[in-house]
């Protein structure tokens, strides 16, 4: 387990909370919507920029272990 | 009434003719036909992914969900998003698997990672029962679409035999093929559909989406919160974890296949990247639901608002597009179905030898599954109605398995896993069909699935030491499992 691993647990914690959290689920709108659905929906697209960012780190992360890995033989 | 009557059969002709298209002629063997040879790339995967989330309940159900229980349908919105960041970190390793072993189906994966053919077996059994009431809903889903708008219930009972009729018909023809070329049009027309009638239905009712809310907020602010009732915070998590864990451990067999098709890990990896944008669509059903607040009287048949709003708001033909809209989302997902169905039954249930028999075994389940379906849906449409409580509660006891499948060294053999599986099926269908009220709110799948993990957990030491005492005693018999 890398931290990396741990980027998108951040959006899919904010969305798995969203009942519990009393700024959230209350009546009043954000944006002229409710407010669970702003979230739901800000949260939702936010999981993609978590999974490019993961998928970055471990290429990066991938390509350096391969680098040292190819040092270590020669 | 005609020309969306004359629509509506003009477009499950379309549907039809589109699943032919899908292939010049038709797939030569199991392979080629369940999961196209294992060469569909990025766009082919999207759809065919796509096809799965958006079915009829997301079209019908979703709207008729906000009307019922205002934002206690967003538990819907969350669970494939998350479900598909676990899939993204297990892409690779499921694929890799699948392409070096031969996957086609779940029973296929736990038979051979579990060295296990009962489980194999004891999988695809539970499959075909859990997920063939989910085949008969979309069936009985077209021909209540049908009989919303025409008001006819023979022109429902039509719908539902041609329907049905071409859907087998290009399933055997094209096999995924088909469900990929029939999962183009179907997106396309019901996303335009959703965002017409977006606009359109809140700005008749109440002058605009924001306008509409703001109504809401001060005649029925209960409808924005989730809070005390049958829909409380606990039913909202609990059902949208179940969910979560059954899209991100591919509980549902249905969804193997497309899976299995990806060209390579990288497309399935990009896919389930991006995919979580797509879902910001399940709002479209939803805030059309929220319409309905404002305009039907409470108690009115939540199922139809979506199609009733329609009417009174779009002209006939306009009206025609989202019945051939709402009819794609019924029949599309009905072919993927099928297929998982048939080549579970095929591959893990019959087991014959030859690849022909295998092939032929398959493509007789494909009639038989859909004209089971088509018979209940006609003369007896609430009989497996109770089964379907089970799709998912009952399809999610598998992740343990599945779960643990994927590890290069299994902590735990097929024993431990296959008791848990019994254990969390016999919880969940008490808590689903005798004690309803034991488990209050908390979703029955996760009651279960707590059941099988305490089970396997105390299954699994005990099979180690049995079979520690079983090596160090060789002239002991040892026991034959499956």
């Amino acid at each position: 387990m890398r931290p990396y691993h741990l980027i998108p647990a951040v959006p899919a914690l904010a969305l798995a909370l969203m009942p519990f959290l009393p700024f959230v689920n209350t009546d009043g709108l954000w944006f002229g919507l409710p407010r669970m659905l702003v979230w739901g929906a800000a949260w939702c697209v936010l999981c993609t920029p978590a999974l490019l960012l993961t998928e970055r780190l471990m290429t990066t992360g991938t390509a350096g272990t391969t680098t040292t890995a190819e040092g270590a033989d020669q | 009434m005609t020309t969306i009557l004359i629509m509506t059969f003009t477009g499950i002709a379309l549907i039809g003719v589109l699943g032919f298209a899908g292939r010049r002629k038709p797939a030569a063997d199991l392979s080629e036909w369940a999961v196209g040879g294992r060469n569909f790339g990025a766009l082919s995967m999207w759809f065919l992914q796509a096809g799965e989330v958006f079915t009829t309940f997301t079209f019908l159900g979703m709207a008729g969900l906000a009307f019922s229980g205002g934002v206690a349908a967003l538990y819907a919105l969350p669970y494939v998003p998350i479900g598909y960041m676990v899939l993204f970190f297990l892409a690779k390793r499921l694929w890799s698997l699948g392409k070096e072993r031969g996957y086609l189906t779940q029973g296929d994966y736990l038979e051979d990672r579990y060295d296990s053919k009962l489980l194999g077996t004891v999988a695809a059994v539970l499959g075909v029962v859990f997920v063939l009431p989910y085949l008969q809903l979309q069936i009985t889903g077209l021909g209540l679409i049908v009989q919303l708008v025409t008001g006819n219930s023979s022109s429902g009972t039509l719908s539902m035999i041609i329907g049905s009729a071409l859907v087998v018909a290009f399933v055997l023809w094209a096999g995924l093929h088909g469900v990929a070329m029939t999962s183009y049009f179907k997106d396309v027309v019901m996303l335009v559909v959703l965002a017409v009638l977006l606009v359109a239905v809140p700005a008749h009712f109440a002058g605009g989406v924001s306008a509409m809310f703001h109504r809401i907020d001060k005649l029925h602010p209960e409808m924005l919160t989730i809070h005390a009732g049958p829909a409380d915070q606990v039913w909202f998590t609990t059902s949208m974890l179940v969910s979560a864990i059954g899209v991100g451990l591919m509980c549902l067999p249905h969804a193997w296949p497309a899976v299995m098709s990806a060209r390579d890990p990288k497309v399935l990896r990009r896919n389930y990247t991006w995919m979580p944008l797509y879902e910001l669509c399940l709002l479209m059903p939803i805030i059309v639901g929220f319409a309905a607040v404002l305009v039907l009287k409470p108690g009115s048949s939540a199922n139809g608002i979506l199609l009733t709003l329609s009417k009174q708001v779009l002209p006939a033909w306009a009206t025609g597009l989202v019945v051939i809209a709402a009819i794609a989302t019924a029949m599309v997902p009905a072919a993927g179905i099928l297929i998982g169905i048939s080549s579970l039954v095929a591959r893990n249930i019959a087991r014959v030898k030859g690849e022909r028999t295998q092939f032929w075994i398959n493509h007789g389940t494909v009639v038989a599954a859909c004209g089971l379906s088509l018979l209940l849906a006609i003369f007896r449409p609430d009989l497996l109605a109770n089964l379907l409580l089970l799709t998912y509660s009952g399809t999610v006891q598998l992740a343990p398995a599945i779960a643990l499948g994927f590890l290069a060294r299994r902590p735990v053999g097929k024993v431990p896993v296959l008791t848990g599986l019994f254990v969390g099926e016999l919880v969940v269908i008490w808590l689903t069909f005798w004690d309803k009220g034991l488990a209050g709110n908390v979703n029955v799948g996760l009651v279960g699935l707590a059941a099988n993990l305490v089970v396997l957990t105390l299954a699994a030491p005990a099979e180690r030491l049995l079979a520690r005492n079983t090596t160090s005693e060789p002239d002991k018999p040892v026991a034959v499992t499956a």
